[in-house]
């Protein structure tokens, strides 16, 4: 199996073969001969040359699609992006500001309990836009830019899921 | 000694309430939302009684469900643990008059104490130093403007009725004021249903040390030393420790009796604590609150007393006298612990709800884990986010650091984001080992992270090879889900569940 991957913002193409117990990879040109035990839903051990590394790999809900993965090792975390060769699936989407546009985006899910700005407004970048309520916590969220509010998609009360684009800034 | 004692809370501090109850022989009842029908609490309980729908103004703080719960359990006593009706008079007065016991202070000393500004007055009255500011809520945004000019910037707002951080805001100057004003009061007004607030000048590199008391029926006063818990975000602790790093005697024994004072004053019954500022420049204290229940940060005092601050709770509330003197309490060694919260540190602390796939407790010399959660069980949105409480004790503080150190590195959490990242960081801080703690103390963390990470060389050998541990991990994973096929997608076949809360929750102000 080839892939393409992409861990701490470097791309490595990793090849990987695995036969019962026994995985033969090669990984931005390093070749490994490792053990591996599965030890739990998305838990494996692998072991190389004598060194244990204890990996627990977590596909977030709908970021499976895209290939995006969290591996921890150890007590150290990764986040992983695979792309499939063959399928050429987990072409990443752009999120986030693209061309002069920027999104105020909701960090967790909450309950929208002021909205600071009109349609239309101009804002300083780092100027408060929404303000969303979650486990009793207030947290205002900032323009990342300055700009003009063109569009405004939440009012007060209403809830939001995390990701939600709740404003957008250009 | 009772018999049956109900437990008025949920998560971790119900489970360490139980844990008493079942040393003592005394049979828990645990009382739950719609949202906990599974939590641990309730799995450990001997009884258990269902308050109401997932929002604690409907479950948790039901006065009239709770105390209908303890009725029909037989329990003699109510134990409120903390948050929740834990400082609340009017549960208080309720349970005594439901011929129940609360375990706890009279309600009078609860009033006394709840009202930051009435606090203060006592505080005064005791002889106790007090941070300069008004007293008194504020009526508007003028009012705020004029005391703040005259206490001179930076100030803290505050929330009267306030605690946990909430409806707290720093303003370095008069054009941030009128924003932060509207915000702290309308974090108050959610948070406990009060929107006043009240100014104080912000003490200098202040260290956040408090003192734990304990007073019986019979009018014995002590005080078991005092925690340090300068390592806030939004002005709520997450590390802990007992004794200070200033680990200074005289200190500690000036604020005891001052803490001691202000007991007294307040006619205090039971476990309390007293928060008081440090100033790490000049070593003055002032008074900043009392709070009238069990603290979270409980059991850095016990690791290093060896006493039992539950179990003591409950013999004060059956009328029995303190099972120790002032002579007695000896502190040994060193304590810190870390509140793993569900919480993004990456993020600036955003909360992660969700459900906990993995989960490995560390345990092993010197290790106390105090959790209310188990692999499978689902962290909410309705409540605080703490998961557990990690203490590590040693003979010194480089011993108790170290064994925290190698107990985060067995914690594993999955399915959710914790903090634990952020604190094993913390435990390799050359200025946490140092003890130079305030509550800045994050915010420059951060700063020197960011620069330590802007100027970090090429990654070693050795994490590269982690890398591509972490990459083939991955890798196999992927092959494995692509074998079994596509699974259908659980987040498009039932609506949100957040969604489904916003409507509960919309549904219920509405009647």
């Amino acid at each position: 199996m080839k892939l393409h991957v992409e861990i701490e913002g470097e791309k490595v193409l990793l090849e990987v073969e695995r036969e019962g117990g026994r995985v033969v990879a090669e990984a931005g040109g390093r070749r490994y001969e490792l053990e591996v035990r599965g030890v739990g839903e998305g838990e494996y051990l692998l072991l190389h040359e004598g060194r244990v590394y204890e990996c627990r790999v977590e596909q977030a809900q709908g970021a499976r699609e895209r290939g995006e993965m969290r591996v921890a090792v150890g007590a150290g975390e990764y986040a992983v992006t695979l792309t499939d060769t063959k399928h050429l699936r987990g072409a990443r989407i752009a999120a986030g500001e693209h061309g002069g546009r920027a999104q105020v985006v909701a960090p967790m899910p909450g309950k929208v309990v002021r909205v600071l700005v009109e349609r239309g407004q101009a804002v300083e970048s780092g100027a408060g836009v929404v303000v969303v309520e979650a486990m009793k916590m207030q947290n205002e969220l900032k323009s990342p830019k300055a700009g003009t509010v063109v569009e405004l998609r939440v009012e007060p009360g209403a809830t939001v899921n995390a990701g939600e684009v709740l404003a957008v800034i250009e | 000694m009772f018999k049956k004692i109900l437990i008025a809370n949920r998560g971790e501090i119900a489970v360490r309430v139980m844990r008493a109850c079942r040393e003592m022989d005394i049979s828990p009842v645990a009382v739950y939302s719609e949202a906990d029908a599974s939590a641990l609490h309730v799995r450990l309980a001997d009884e258990a009684y269902l308050l109401g729908p997932a929002p604690s103004v409907e479950s948790y703080l039901r006065i009239d469900r709770v105390i209908a719960s303890a009725r029909e359990s037989g329990a003699e006593a109510i134990h409120p643990g903390y948050g929740f009706l834990a400082e609340n008079a009017t549960f208080a007065r309720a349970v005594s008059q439901a011929g129940l016991v609360f375990v706890g202070p009279s309600p009078e000393a609860m009033e006394l104490m709840g009202s930051k500004t009435s606090a203060r007055r006592a505080a005064l009255a005791a002889g106790a130093p007090v941070v300069p500011g008004a007293t008194e809520a504020l009526a508007s945004v003028e009012e705020a403007r004029e005391t703040a000019a005259r206490v001179g910037y930076p100030v803290m707002l505050k929330a009267v009725a306030g605690g946990g951080g909430k409806g707290m805001r720093l303003v370095a100057s008069e054009d941030e004021l009128p924003s932060a004003f509207e915000t702290a009061r309308s974090e108050a007004a959610s948070a406990f249903g009060d929107p006043s607030v009240y100014i104080e000048k912000a003490v200098e590199r202040p260290r956040h040390i408090e003192i734990q008391i304990f007073a019986d029926s019979q009018g014995s006063f002590v005080h078991l030393g005092e925690r340090e818990c300068s390592i806030q975000r939004r002005h709520q602790k997450v590390i802990e420790e007992c004794p200070s790093p200033i680990n200074d005697a005289r200190l500690r024994e000036a604020m005891g009796a001052t803490a001691i004072e202000i007991a007294r004053a307040a006619n205090y019954v039971g476990a309390g604590t007293v928060e008081f500022l440090v100033s790490d420049v000049t070593r003055e204290f002032y008074f900043l609150e009392m709070n009238t229940r069990l603290q979270v940060e409980h059991p850095v005092t016990e690791l290093v007393t060896g006493l039992d601050l539950v179990r003591e709770q409950i013999r004060v509330a059956a009328g029995l006298p303190l099972s120790f003197t002032q002579d007695e309490v000896r502190w040994t060694g060193h304590a810190v612990e870390c509140r793993v919260y569900a919480e993004d540190p990456e993020r600036d602390f955003m909360p992660s709800p969700g459900r906990i796939t993995h989960l490995r407790v560390p345990a092993g010399p010197g290790v106390r884990d105090d959790g209310g959660v188990y692999q499978g069980a689902e962290v909410s949105i309705y409540y605080d986010p703490l998961v557990s409480k990690l203490a590590a004790w040693g003979r010194t503080r480089a011993e108790a650091i170290e064994r925290m150190r190698r107990a985060l590195s067995e914690y594993t959490v999955g399915g959710i984001k914790t903090t634990l990242p952020f604190f094993r960081e913390v435990m390799r801080d050359e200025e946490f080992a140092a003890g130079r703690l305030d509550t800045g103390f994050i915010p420059r963390f951060n700063e020197r992270r960011a620069a330590e990470s802007s100027r970090a060389d090429e990654p070693s050998h050795e994490e590269i090879v982690r890398r591509d541990m972490a990459a083939i991990a991955a890798a196999l994973a992927y092959s494995e889900s692509e074998r079994r096929g596509p699974q259908p997608q659980p987040s498009q076949a039932e609506p949100s569940r957040w969604k489904m809360a916003g409507r509960v929750a919309l549904h219920n102000s509405r009647v």
